[in-house]
């Protein structure tokens, strides 16, 4: 009693906040219309991306030897894993500037960056042309250490494989514990404590992984130079891009947990919530800072306020990080769920903007090609984002996944229903719920 | 690498040894002997030639446009003639691509009826962004100079097509089993023969030639003093373009309305790593930070456990990872 009143760890005292612990949706259908339609674009998606691996990239994509990176790696690769840096930005507050608050929603934000790191691999690896060699990565000597390339095709694929994968391991062990058998929850129990004991020496390698690769992300555009528009072509690129990734996570996070807890009619948690909107605006700040300072540094400030196509670009893209940094300084907004829920998508959108434009838009080599993603190239890319979309769903239903207040729940698995009419029958009456007595993992 | 063990052995090493465990393992005494050594930068700002670096000078005063290169270049790499524009007919490649290493391209003013050729083929940069760029080392900068391509190690990502300033390599976009075509200068078809590149070889005019990159940078100057104001800007393109590079240019006209980019004398390659090299080194930068980590996460992570033990007491629901 004494311990938990001198913490600074305030969870389930006060009336607003709602969020206690992981807990999964019980309710309501999981087959729902949208879901069956992500699930066809997802599978439509991947079933190119098959076809693709028996066919040359010619026909599939419109890349050409100009513009030799198309969508899936500025998109699905170097744009989207920003906002799958949830986990490195979280876990970062949580655990290395002891922000207790945030480790209610780390689950969330880790579900979602596994898929946004998983799905940007699988994209990789139907993007690159010959993928047989990449055993390469296992033979150190044939390691070029300068390339930003290396780094990001080694440390990529652990931190998805290991890392992110070890930090997910306890809420699907969980999963089993209540659903296993007698000899399985015994195996469990004898797991858990040695996942315990490993749990905070492996998160080192979770944080510092990630702030390799995101800023190497910056790095591999260094050497394209010239090609790449002054305005953001700059030896800070990999800093800012960094900073973008932690920003666009915790932009990312908060937004996914608004979007997912109204959809399921979960209540929202004022002081979590405020704690991320703080945050996001803190960093927010220091990339724009960065940014401005790195302008002025390379005497680029009066390109940057010419008013051409480019300065317009990136004004705009500027003003999508400032607003929503300037706005959520204010408590009350932060504490305003409509306004936090834009504001952290202008967030995302300003930093997805920034790590998109220099790949793409602001990338004018000498030779004038054109470079517009085919159809075939978009449908993959819409698939890999539709696969994420739906194994997430999935995580929210099958595991404890989302933050919520109740900590009874039905450890039976769900059926796989079809929408129904009938209004679902309260969970507490009709279900047999087990309280969680033991500690787990 | 004079070294006998060198930096990127080292990182090799540690990098196998197990990323952040490198940390630990790394005494705290070799962080202080850190470039003790004395060893010569990687990527220097300004990359200084090796004596027995070969080069190609091509004179764009002196070309006819007789194209007499490209067959000779197609037939010594084995390349495809490009027919699509001719209707099978001819050779008659756009620009560089996946069938073409090399090529004379036409320069033609509308209004003052100034025109020149230009030959186009991989630069061999003193300091190649390619090879800087290429994850597993594919391409590599060979003995003499030459900036060749192995199919063994390349995984088709691309990036050498990003990083390079010419726009040179070129990937086969209709070939499931693609390959990076880009000139290599002849290196294991003529150079190691100790004959000159086929291109060189074929010219008949003189207008591109071979030697020492020393010798062929004298000529081009004696060939600038002796008219003066008959070259552009009265200098030679790559002698300091990009770092340098092992074709040099001499040209009547603009080199920009040649094609070839305006750059920087900067190598591409030290602006790339010339701050990623410092923190890299040894993995100090990584294992610092997974250091400082370590020390906070270890304390907060007790920390939390007390706390969440206390929370399980009271409330009767345990703490969830």
């Amino acid at each position: 009693m004494k311990v938990s009143e001198l913490s600074t760890d305030t969870r389930g005292t006060t009336l607003i906040n709602h969020w206690q612990c992981g807990v999964p949706v019980t309710r309501g259908p999981v087959l729902t219309p949208l879901l069956l339609l992500l699930a066809g674009i997802a599978a439509i998606g991947l079933g190119m991306a098959v076809l693709r691996f028996f066919s040359p990239l010619g026909p599939f994509s419109a890349m050409n030897d100009v513009y030799a990176w198309g969508i899936w790696k500025t998109f699905n690769v170097m744009t989207l894993t920003a906002l799958g840096s949830g986990p490195l930005a979280l876990g970062i507050a949580a655990w290395v500037f002891n922000r207790q608050k945030l480790h209610v929603v780390m689950r969330t934000a880790l579900v979602s960056g596994f898929l946004f790191y998983s799905t940007g691999l699988i994209a990789l690896g139907f993007d690159v042309g010959r993928p047989w060699n990449f055993y390469s990565a296992l033979m150190p000597w044939r390691w070029n250490s300068e390339s930003a390339m290396l780094e990001i095709s080694i440390c990529m694929p652990l931190y998805c494989a290991v890392f992110l994968s070890f930090e997910v391991l306890p809420l699907i062990l969980e999963r089993f514990y209540y659903i296993g058998s007698e000899r399985s929850r015994a195996l469990l129990c004898r797991i858990a404590p040695i996942l315990r004991k490993a749990y905070p020496f492996v998160i080192i390698g979770a944080y510092v992984i990630p702030l390799m690769h995101q800023s190497s992300l910056g790095g591999l555009l260094l050497l394209a130079g010239t090609k790449i528009n002054p305005l953001w072509q700059s030896p800070v690129m990999p800093l800012l891009y960094l900073i973008a990734a932690v920003f666009c996570g915790l932009g990312f996070t908060i937004f996914l947990l608004m979007i997912v807890c109204l959809r399921y009619a979960r209540n929202l948690d004022a002081a979590v919530l405020a704690e991320l909107a703080n945050l996001l605006s803190g960093v927010c700040l220091v990339f724009i800072a960065v940014r401005i300072g790195d302008l002025i540094w390379r005497q680029q400030l009066p390109a940057a306020f010419a008013f051409d196509k480019m300065s317009l670009l990136f004004l705009f893209e500027s003003s999508m990080i400032l607003v929503p940094a300037v706005v959520l300084r204010s408590r009350r907004i932060r504490e305003t769920p409509r306004a936090l829920l834009n504001m952290s998508a202008v967030a995302c959108l300003g930093g997805m903007l920034y790590r998109f434009i220099p790949t793409s838009i602001a990338y004018t080599p000498l030779r004038s090609t054109a470079y517009f993603p085919s159809a075939p190239e978009l449908v993959m890319a819409a698939g890999y984002i539709a696969l994420g979309s739906v194994l997430f769903v999935l995580a929210v239903n099958y595991f404890a996944v989302l933050p919520g207040e109740a900590s009874k729940w039905d450890h039976t698995f769900r059926p796989f229903g079809w929408p129904r009419k009938a209004a679902d029958p309260p969970i507490a009456s009709s279900l047999p719920s087990t309280v969680i007595q033991e500690r787990v993992i | 690498m004079s070294l006998p063990f060198s930096r990127r052995q080292a990182f090799k090493a540690m990098i196998g040894l197990g990323g952040t465990a490198a940390g630990a393992l790394l005494p705290a005494s070799a962080h202080a002997t850190i470039g003790a050594g004395g060893k010569t930068e990687e990527h220097p700002a300004h990359p200084i030639a090796p004596a027995n670096a070969i080069a190609m000078l091509f004179d764009s005063t002196v070309c006819t446009g007789c194209r007499a290169c490209m067959p000779e270049c197609n037939e010594a790499n084995g390349l495809p003639t490009d027919t699509s524009l001719s209707g099978g007919i001819w050779d008659m490649p756009m620009g560089l691509s996946a069938k073409t290493k090399n090529i004379i391209e036409l320069y033609q003013d509308a209004q003052s009826e100034q025109f020149a050729f230009v030959k186009k083929q991989c630069m061999h940069c003193l300091d190649p962004a390619c090879v800087t760029g290429c994850p597993f080392g594919s391409l590599v900068k060979q003995d003499l100079g030459a900036v060749t391509w192995n199919s063994s190690l390349c995984i088709g990502c691309r990036y050498c097509e990003v990083a390079c300033p010419f726009e040179v390599p070129q990937f086969q976009w209709e070939n499931w089993n693609p390959k990076i075509v880009k000139c290599e200068f002849c290196y294991d078809q003529r150079l190691k023969e100790d004959l000159q590149p086929a291109c060189t070889a074929a010219c008949p005019t003189g207008a591109v030639i071979f030697g020492k990159r020393t010798d062929l940078l004298a000529q081009a100057k004696q060939r600038i003093a002796a008219i003066p104001d008959k070259y552009f800007e009265n200098r030679v393109y790559g002698e300091h373009e990009a770092g340098g590079t092992q074709v040099l240019y001499l040209s009547s006209v603009s080199f920009q309305k040649l094609g070839l980019p305006k750059l920087g004398t900067t190598s591409i390659g030290h602006y790339a790593t010339k701050v990623t090299s410092v923190l890299y080194k040894w993995l100090a930068g990584p294992a610092l930070v997974a250091g400082v980590f370590g020390f906070f996460i270890r304390r907060n992570w007790e920390r939390h456990e007390a706390e969440s033990r206390a929370h399980e007491a009271k409330t009767g629901f345990p703490d969830q990872l």
